[in-house]
């Protein structure tokens, strides 16, 4: 195999030296078998430039935090291979959280508060009996479930949202898949009117314009377009159903 | 948003209600776009058949219920769509630079969605006030609008064909009906039939005497 020489235009901005303005540096690098976006931006760190900024843990695809927009679109570094790209490679870190530096971006605010804005949590008035056995869930459920949990939160739906990048209060494809997962659940007692609270208005499921750029792009594919569809149908009905609240004034 | 405003302005089923009224708005106006279609292309037919057609729709008031209604739920549909618009200069500037760097096919669609969208507002509305002052509709007043206007009706059509089309796709995709590659499928093809029919029907008129 040929190895190409890869050009890499790299996004640079530091807010703690705010007097440098944004830039873009370009890195030289020769490509190797098998090489991923993380292994190339170890290499330019290691042999070109320390100061680069960009986050990383697993190298696995499990972790989420080293999504940025590759070329625009919004991938996994760790996920994706330079061979699949052409020889000059554009970075930017993920538009819509906050930046710290460089490639480096903080998405845990951002989906810390979605998941106190869900309530991400289940909600049960049972009271939890330690000696109790274990209660079994039939598989389909567990199933149903997972699909929603396998959401790794790396934020590149809502990087890839049009909507979540110029509405700060939506909640996104990540934060509506969330409350999908709990309704799915069985042993959240939350109501329909009380899942209509969270997510019935437009910084939930109704915000949604259906560009589907959240599903495309979702590193794990998660089927984003059902979930999404399944909770404006749920919440749709939940409206519908629901009285009128008397006003207070 | 401050508290109190929160409190006293709050209604919490005013979004889905909102959303609603956008899904049964542009459902009507899609109905209406295709029959309107299969209608004008009446003329294919022949110019005493579509005489007949529009002194029918008048004899019965269609036409007069008709058009005040579709005009209404126009507007009603240009306020709660048009309220995905971003109207301000820095969001239109985000828009327009995440669609080039995503290159991602549904977001460039939604983005002429809402283009064409106003060009419907303007050409329509010329339209509908061009066929008004000039009613009643005869193939002889149609043909000579044509004639003097292709240009004119070729973008309309375009326009509201691709509006109508991808509209209806987008609502089947945020409620979830049918899987979005089929429907999309489905919906491009109706849409190039509907639009092929336009032509065909544009042509007719073309070829007709007209007015002079």
């Amino acid at each position: 195999m040929a190895e190409r020489l890869l050009t890499f235009s790299i996004f640079r901005y530091n807010p703690n030296t705010p007097e440098i303005k944004p830039y873009m540096q370009e890195y030289k690098l020769e490509e190797m078998p098998g090489m991923t976006l993380f292994v190339a931006l170890n290499k330019i760190r290691e042999e070109q430039d320390p100061s680069l900024m960009f986050d990383f843990v697993c190298r696995a695809a499990i972790c989420g935090s080293c999504a940025m927009l590759v070329n625009g679109k919004p991938r996994l570094a760790c996920k994706t291979l330079t061979k699949d790209l052409p020889s000059r490679i554009t970075l930017l870190p993920l538009p819509v959280f906050k930046l710290i530096g460089d490639l480096s971006v903080d998405t845990g605010t951002w989906f810390r508060h979605m998941s106190l804005k869900t309530e991400a949590w289940i909600h049960t008035t049972r009271e939890f009996d330690p000696r109790a056995r274990e209660e079994r869930m039939d598989n389909e459920t567990a199933l149903k479930i997972y699909e929603a949990e396998r959401c790794i939160e790396c934020g590149c739906c809502i990087a890839g949202c049009a909507t979540a990048n110029i509405r700060e209060d939506f909640l996104g494809a990540a934060g509506i898949n969330r409350v999908a997962r709990f309704m799915l659940d069985p042993r959240d007692e939350r109501s329909p009117q009380e899942y209509f609270e969270v997510v019935g208005t437009e910084e939930g499921a109704f915000g949604c314009v259906g560009l589907m750029a959240c599903e495309d792009n979702c590193p794990m594919g998660l089927p984003l377009q059902m979930q999404l569809a399944y909770v404006r149908r749920k919440m749709a009905a939940a409206g519908l159903a629901a009285r009128p609240q008397t006003r207070a004034c | 948003m401050n508290t109190q405003e929160k409190l006293l302005t709050r209604n919490p089923r005013a979004d889905m209600l909102v959303d609603l009224v956008e899904l049964a708005s542009g459902i009507l106006l899609v109905g209406f776009l295709w029959t309107h279609m299969l209608f004008v292309a009446a003329i294919l037919l022949g110019v005493t058949t579509f005489d007949r057609l529009s002194a029918f729709l008048d004899e019965y008031y269609l036409s007069y219920i008709g058009i005040p209604f579709i005009l209404l739920v126009a507007l009603v549909h240009i306020v709660v769509a048009g309220r995905r618009i971003p109207n301000k200069w820095k969001e239109q500037r985000i828009i327009l630079r995440h669609s080039k760097m995503l290159g991602h096919t549904d977001t460039w669609i939604w983005v002429f969605q809402t283009i064409t969208g106003m060009a419907i507002l303007v050409l329509a509305g010329i339209h509908v006030w061009m066929v008004l002052t000039g009613w009643p509709i005869r193939a002889v007043t149609s043909a000579g609008r044509i004639q003097s206007f292709l240009w004119f009706y070729i973008i309309l059509l375009l326009a509201g064909e691709y509006h109508a089309g991808f509209g209806l796709y987008r609502q089947f995709v945020k409620w979830g009906w049918i899987n979005r590659h089929t429907i999309g499928a489905v919906l491009k093809t109706i849409t190039v039939i509907i639009v092929a029919l336009g032509a065909v029907t544009l042509w007719a008129f073309m070829r007709l005497g007209g007015a002079q």
